[in-house]
Protein backbone atom coordinates (compact mmCIF):
# COMPACT_ATOMS: atom_id res chain seq x y z
CA UNK A 1 0.00 0.00 0.00
CA UNK A 2 1.45 4.04 -0.87
CA UNK A 3 2.11 5.69 1.96
CA UNK A 4 -0.86 7.91 2.09
CA UNK A 5 1.42 10.46 3.20
CA UNK A 6 2.79 11.33 -0.30
CA UNK A 7 0.03 11.43 -2.18
CA UNK A 8 -0.21 14.50 -5.09
CA UNK A 9 -3.77 15.16 -5.77
CA UNK A 10 -4.62 17.23 -8.92
CA UNK A 11 -8.55 18.55 -9.14
CA UNK A 12 -9.64 18.81 -12.49
CA UNK A 13 -13.42 20.58 -12.25
CA UNK A 14 -14.03 23.72 -14.17
CA UNK A 15 -16.89 24.36 -11.33
CA UNK A 16 -14.85 26.30 -8.35
CA UNK A 17 -17.63 25.40 -6.07
CA UNK A 18 -17.09 21.60 -6.55
CA UNK A 19 -13.43 21.75 -6.64
CA UNK A 20 -13.62 23.29 -3.27
CA UNK A 21 -15.66 20.52 -2.13
CA UNK A 22 -13.96 17.75 -3.50
CA UNK A 23 -10.99 19.65 -2.18
CA UNK A 24 -12.27 19.75 1.84
CA UNK A 25 -13.84 16.06 1.65
CA UNK A 26 -10.00 14.74 0.53
CA UNK A 27 -8.51 16.81 3.38
CA UNK A 28 -10.56 16.29 5.56
CA UNK A 29 -9.53 12.55 5.55
CA UNK A 30 -6.32 13.36 4.31
CA UNK A 31 -5.08 16.56 5.71
CA UNK A 32 -1.24 15.83 4.07
CA UNK A 33 -2.03 15.46 0.55
CA UNK A 34 -1.28 18.29 -1.43
CA UNK A 35 -3.98 19.15 -4.23
CA UNK A 36 -3.73 21.35 -7.30
CA UNK A 37 -6.80 22.76 -8.70
CA UNK A 38 -7.34 22.82 -12.75
CA UNK A 39 -9.96 24.49 -14.37
CA UNK A 40 -9.77 22.54 -17.52
CA UNK A 41 -8.38 19.43 -19.10
CA UNK A 42 -6.31 22.13 -21.04
CA UNK A 43 -5.09 23.37 -17.61
CA UNK A 44 -4.70 19.77 -16.45
CA UNK A 45 -2.22 18.91 -19.39
CA UNK A 46 -0.26 22.11 -18.91
CA UNK A 47 0.44 21.18 -15.14
CA UNK A 48 1.12 17.37 -16.01
CA UNK A 49 4.25 18.80 -18.28
CA UNK A 50 6.36 19.71 -15.24
CA UNK A 51 4.80 18.01 -12.08
CA UNK A 52 4.09 14.38 -11.07
CA UNK A 53 0.83 13.55 -9.95
CA UNK A 54 -0.23 10.34 -8.19
CA UNK A 55 -4.35 10.93 -8.14
CA UNK A 56 -6.41 13.08 -10.31
CA UNK A 57 -10.39 13.57 -10.39
CA UNK A 58 -11.62 14.55 -13.67
CA UNK A 59 -14.91 16.41 -14.41
CA UNK A 60 -15.89 15.51 -18.02
CA UNK A 61 -18.47 18.60 -19.36
CA UNK A 62 -15.65 21.33 -19.23
CA UNK A 63 -14.96 24.13 -21.50
CA UNK A 64 -12.19 22.94 -23.94
CA UNK A 65 -11.62 19.39 -24.23
CA UNK A 66 -13.96 16.78 -22.63
CA UNK A 67 -12.61 15.63 -19.72
CA UNK A 68 -12.04 11.99 -20.71
CA UNK A 69 -9.96 12.97 -23.58
CA UNK A 70 -7.78 15.18 -20.81
CA UNK A 71 -7.56 11.91 -19.06
CA UNK A 72 -6.58 9.77 -21.73
CA UNK A 73 -3.95 12.50 -22.59
CA UNK A 74 -2.80 12.82 -19.12
CA UNK A 75 -2.76 9.04 -18.33
CA UNK A 76 -0.35 8.69 -21.68
CA UNK A 77 1.89 11.07 -19.72
CA UNK A 78 1.26 9.79 -16.49
CA UNK A 79 0.95 6.06 -16.70
CA UNK A 80 0.60 5.08 -13.19
CA UNK A 81 -1.58 7.80 -11.98
CA UNK A 82 -4.96 7.29 -11.36
CA UNK A 83 -7.57 8.76 -12.45
CA UNK A 84 -11.50 9.01 -11.58
CA UNK A 85 -13.87 10.63 -13.80
CA UNK A 86 -16.19 12.84 -11.07
CA UNK A 87 -19.11 13.97 -13.39
CA UNK A 88 -22.81 14.70 -13.45
CA UNK A 89 -22.98 13.55 -17.37
CA UNK A 90 -24.30 10.06 -16.12
CA UNK A 91 -24.59 8.83 -19.30
CA UNK A 92 -24.02 5.13 -20.03
CA UNK A 93 -21.74 6.72 -23.27
CA UNK A 94 -19.65 8.36 -20.60
CA UNK A 95 -19.46 5.27 -18.39
CA UNK A 96 -18.76 2.66 -21.36
CA UNK A 97 -15.90 5.62 -21.99
CA UNK A 98 -14.61 5.55 -18.96
CA UNK A 99 -14.66 1.74 -18.28
CA UNK A 100 -12.71 1.98 -21.92
CA UNK A 101 -9.98 3.96 -20.47
CA UNK A 102 -9.42 1.79 -17.40
CA UNK A 103 -10.60 4.48 -15.29
CA UNK A 104 -13.93 4.33 -12.73
CA UNK A 105 -17.04 6.75 -13.21
CA UNK A 106 -18.21 8.49 -10.04
CA UNK A 107 -21.43 9.95 -9.95
CA UNK A 108 -21.76 13.76 -8.58
CA UNK A 109 -22.96 15.30 -6.39
CA UNK A 110 -19.72 15.57 -4.41
CA UNK A 111 -20.28 13.96 -1.32
CA UNK A 112 -19.01 12.22 1.18
CA UNK A 113 -20.24 9.16 -0.28
CA UNK A 114 -19.00 9.90 -3.93
CA UNK A 115 -15.32 10.91 -2.44
CA UNK A 116 -15.14 7.67 -0.59
CA UNK A 117 -15.24 5.91 -4.04
CA UNK A 118 -13.48 7.88 -5.52
CA UNK A 119 -10.62 7.55 -2.28
CA UNK A 120 -11.25 4.14 -2.60
CA UNK A 121 -9.44 4.07 -6.38
CA UNK A 122 -7.18 6.49 -5.02
CA UNK A 123 -5.94 4.15 -2.23
CA UNK A 124 -6.65 0.58 -4.03
CA UNK A 125 -4.10 -1.47 -4.80
CA UNK A 126 -3.87 -2.91 -8.13
CA UNK B 1 -48.00 16.63 -34.90
CA UNK B 2 -48.89 14.80 -31.92
CA UNK B 3 -48.11 11.50 -29.87
CA UNK B 4 -50.24 8.73 -29.97
CA UNK B 5 -51.45 7.80 -26.09
CA UNK B 6 -48.62 4.70 -25.95
CA UNK B 7 -45.98 6.65 -27.19
CA UNK B 8 -47.57 9.33 -24.65
CA UNK B 9 -47.29 7.04 -21.90
CA UNK B 10 -44.14 6.35 -23.02
CA UNK B 11 -42.28 9.60 -22.73
CA UNK B 12 -44.11 10.42 -19.21
CA UNK B 13 -42.60 7.41 -18.06
CA UNK B 14 -39.01 7.84 -19.15
CA UNK B 15 -39.86 11.14 -17.83
CA UNK B 16 -40.95 10.10 -14.77
CA UNK B 17 -37.97 7.75 -14.18
CA UNK B 18 -35.29 10.60 -15.20
CA UNK B 19 -36.81 12.89 -12.64
CA UNK B 20 -36.45 9.96 -10.30
CA UNK B 21 -32.89 9.97 -10.85
CA UNK B 22 -32.54 13.87 -10.81
CA UNK B 23 -34.83 14.01 -7.39
CA UNK B 24 -32.59 11.53 -5.71
CA UNK B 25 -29.30 13.76 -6.84
CA UNK B 26 -31.15 16.95 -5.03
CA UNK B 27 -32.00 15.22 -2.39
CA UNK B 28 -28.04 13.89 -1.83
CA UNK B 29 -27.37 17.79 -2.30
CA UNK B 30 -29.72 18.54 0.62
CA UNK B 31 -29.76 16.35 2.95
CA UNK B 32 -33.41 15.56 2.72
CA UNK B 33 -36.41 13.87 1.07
CA UNK B 34 -37.74 15.53 -1.99
CA UNK B 35 -40.66 14.34 -3.30
CA UNK B 36 -42.37 14.05 -7.01
CA UNK B 37 -45.14 16.21 -8.34
CA UNK B 38 -47.37 13.94 -11.22
CA UNK B 39 -45.17 14.71 -14.58
CA UNK B 40 -47.20 16.34 -17.21
CA UNK B 41 -46.33 16.17 -20.51
CA UNK B 42 -47.93 18.31 -22.96
CA UNK B 43 -48.09 20.23 -26.22
CA UNK B 44 -47.52 24.12 -26.22
CA UNK B 45 -48.35 27.09 -28.32
CA UNK B 46 -45.27 29.07 -27.83
CA UNK B 47 -47.55 31.87 -27.05
CA UNK B 48 -49.75 29.94 -24.68
CA UNK B 49 -46.88 29.63 -22.42
CA UNK B 50 -46.32 31.83 -19.03
CA UNK B 51 -45.56 31.63 -15.90
CA UNK B 52 -49.16 30.80 -15.17
CA UNK B 53 -49.88 27.80 -17.25
CA UNK B 54 -46.39 26.18 -15.24
CA UNK B 55 -47.82 26.80 -12.51
CA UNK B 56 -44.89 29.33 -11.77
CA UNK B 57 -46.17 31.81 -8.87
CA UNK B 58 -42.89 33.38 -7.01
CA UNK B 59 -42.19 36.89 -7.80
CA UNK B 60 -38.28 36.13 -8.66
CA UNK B 61 -36.74 33.03 -10.05
CA UNK B 62 -33.56 31.36 -10.50
CA UNK B 63 -33.24 29.17 -13.62
CA UNK B 64 -30.53 26.50 -14.63
CA UNK B 65 -30.55 26.43 -18.24
CA UNK B 66 -28.51 23.66 -20.55
CA UNK B 67 -29.36 22.67 -24.16
CA UNK B 68 -28.57 18.74 -25.12
CA UNK B 69 -27.72 18.20 -28.46
CA UNK B 70 -28.60 14.39 -29.48
CA UNK B 71 -30.53 12.55 -32.02
CA UNK B 72 -33.12 15.04 -30.70
CA UNK B 73 -32.47 18.17 -29.35
CA UNK B 74 -34.12 19.51 -25.98
CA UNK B 75 -33.72 22.58 -23.20
CA UNK B 76 -33.54 22.07 -20.10
CA UNK B 77 -34.14 24.47 -17.03
CA UNK B 78 -34.25 23.78 -13.54
CA UNK B 79 -35.89 26.79 -11.81
CA UNK B 80 -35.99 27.78 -8.03
CA UNK B 81 -37.49 31.05 -6.36
CA UNK B 82 -34.77 32.69 -5.79
CA UNK B 83 -34.54 32.76 -1.82
CA UNK B 84 -34.68 29.20 -2.03
CA UNK B 85 -32.13 28.91 -4.45
CA UNK B 86 -29.40 30.34 -1.35
CA UNK B 87 -30.64 28.15 1.04
CA UNK B 88 -29.74 25.24 -1.06
CA UNK B 89 -26.27 26.40 -1.80
CA UNK B 90 -26.02 26.59 1.99
CA UNK B 91 -26.94 23.01 1.83
CA UNK B 92 -24.84 22.25 -0.64
CA UNK B 93 -21.66 23.91 0.82
CA UNK B 94 -22.38 23.74 4.31
CA UNK B 95 -19.73 24.99 6.63
CA UNK B 96 -17.42 25.97 3.78
CA UNK B 97 -18.52 29.22 3.57
CA UNK B 98 -19.41 32.08 5.79
CA UNK B 99 -23.26 32.82 5.70
CA UNK B 100 -22.12 36.31 4.40
CA UNK B 101 -20.33 35.10 1.27
CA UNK B 102 -22.64 33.03 0.36
CA UNK B 103 -24.45 35.23 -2.52
CA UNK B 104 -20.66 35.31 -3.93
CA UNK B 105 -21.04 31.12 -4.73
CA UNK B 106 -24.97 31.49 -5.92
CA UNK B 107 -23.93 31.92 -9.51
CA UNK B 108 -21.59 28.43 -10.00
CA UNK B 109 -22.97 26.27 -6.93
CA UNK B 110 -26.51 26.91 -8.57
CA UNK B 111 -24.69 25.74 -12.20
CA UNK B 112 -23.48 22.98 -10.69
CA UNK B 113 -26.80 22.30 -9.18
CA UNK B 114 -28.42 22.81 -11.96
CA UNK B 115 -25.82 20.67 -14.10
CA UNK B 116 -25.94 17.55 -11.58
CA UNK B 117 -30.23 17.60 -11.92
CA UNK B 118 -30.23 18.22 -15.42
CA UNK B 119 -28.05 15.89 -16.28
CA UNK B 120 -29.28 13.00 -14.08
CA UNK B 121 -32.60 13.20 -15.46
CA UNK B 122 -31.15 13.42 -19.27
CA UNK B 123 -28.96 10.73 -18.64
CA UNK B 124 -31.68 8.34 -17.17
CA UNK B 125 -33.87 9.12 -20.14
CA UNK B 126 -31.02 9.24 -23.09
CA UNK B 127 -29.74 5.32 -21.26
CA UNK B 128 -33.36 4.33 -21.70
CA UNK B 129 -33.72 5.54 -25.08
CA UNK B 130 -30.25 3.77 -25.93
CA UNK B 131 -29.05 7.18 -26.85
CA UNK B 132 -26.49 9.69 -26.45
CA UNK B 133 -26.45 13.59 -25.79
CA UNK B 134 -24.03 15.90 -25.65
CA UNK B 135 -24.63 19.27 -23.19
CA UNK B 136 -23.95 22.83 -23.31
CA UNK B 137 -22.59 24.05 -19.72
CA UNK B 138 -25.08 25.40 -17.46
CA UNK B 139 -26.08 29.24 -17.28
CA UNK B 140 -28.24 30.50 -14.35
CA UNK B 141 -29.74 34.05 -14.41
CA UNK B 142 -32.60 34.98 -11.96
CA UNK B 143 -35.07 37.27 -12.98
CA UNK B 144 -39.20 37.30 -12.76
CA UNK B 145 -40.83 33.88 -14.06
CA UNK B 146 -42.56 35.53 -17.40
CA UNK B 147 -38.93 37.37 -18.05
CA UNK B 148 -37.27 34.13 -17.78
CA UNK B 149 -39.78 31.79 -19.64
CA UNK B 150 -40.03 34.39 -22.33
CA UNK B 151 -36.37 33.87 -23.07
CA UNK B 152 -36.33 30.17 -22.96
CA UNK B 153 -39.14 30.33 -25.32
CA UNK B 154 -37.54 32.73 -27.82
CA UNK B 155 -34.53 30.40 -27.73
CA UNK B 156 -36.45 27.52 -28.93
CA UNK B 157 -37.64 29.31 -32.15
CA UNK B 158 -40.50 27.44 -33.05
CA UNK B 159 -44.14 27.83 -32.97
CA UNK B 160 -45.20 24.58 -31.28
CA UNK B 161 -43.37 22.55 -28.27
CA UNK B 162 -43.57 19.73 -26.12
CA UNK B 163 -42.85 20.52 -22.30
CA UNK B 164 -42.07 17.76 -19.82
CA UNK B 165 -42.82 19.17 -16.53
CA UNK B 166 -42.33 18.07 -12.65
CA UNK B 167 -41.71 19.63 -9.08
CA UNK B 168 -39.62 18.99 -6.97
CA UNK B 169 -40.32 19.57 -3.30
CA UNK B 170 -37.71 19.18 -0.69
CA UNK B 171 -39.89 18.18 2.00
CA UNK B 172 -38.35 19.35 5.20
CA UNK B 173 -37.64 22.93 4.04
CA UNK B 174 -40.83 23.23 2.02
CA UNK B 175 -39.46 24.31 -0.96
CA UNK B 176 -39.86 23.48 -4.58
CA UNK B 177 -37.51 23.39 -7.64
CA UNK B 178 -39.62 23.23 -11.41
CA UNK B 179 -37.82 20.50 -13.76
CA UNK B 180 -38.41 21.18 -17.22
CA UNK B 181 -37.76 19.99 -20.55
CA UNK B 182 -38.49 21.69 -23.93
CA UNK B 183 -38.74 20.53 -27.28
CA UNK B 184 -39.47 22.21 -30.18
CA UNK B 185 -41.81 20.45 -32.51
CA UNK B 186 -39.08 20.25 -35.22
CA UNK B 187 -37.42 17.61 -32.90
CA UNK B 188 -40.54 15.52 -32.36
CA UNK B 189 -40.13 13.34 -35.46
CA UNK B 190 -36.99 12.35 -34.10
CA UNK B 191 -38.09 11.82 -30.51
CA UNK B 192 -41.12 9.53 -31.65
CA UNK B 193 -39.00 7.47 -33.82
CA UNK B 194 -36.76 6.64 -30.53
CA UNK B 195 -40.04 5.95 -28.48
CA UNK B 196 -41.59 3.96 -31.37
CA UNK B 197 -37.77 1.75 -31.02
CA UNK B 198 -38.05 1.78 -27.42
CA UNK B 199 -41.75 -0.05 -27.52
CA UNK B 200 -40.73 -2.67 -30.25
CA UNK B 201 -37.73 -3.88 -27.26
CA UNK B 202 -40.49 -4.21 -24.57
Amino acid sequence: MDNPSTKSVLIVDDSRVSRMLIKSLLLARFPQWTITEAVSGDEALILAKDRRFDCCTMDINMPGMLGTEAAEQLLKMQPTLRVALFSANIQEAQQARAAKLGVPFVAKPVTEKSVALVLAHFQGSH
Amino acid sequence: MSLTDTQLDVLTEIFNIGAGRAAASLSEIVGDEVLLSVPRVEFYRANEVNANVLSLTSVRLGSVQQKFKGPFNMAASLLFTEERALEIVQEMLGSQVQMEDLVEYEQEAMCEVGNIILNACLSAMADMLGVSFESTLPEYSSDTPDVVIGRIISDIDNPLMLILHMNMIIEKRRSQGTLIFWLSSSSLKDLILHLDQFLTRI
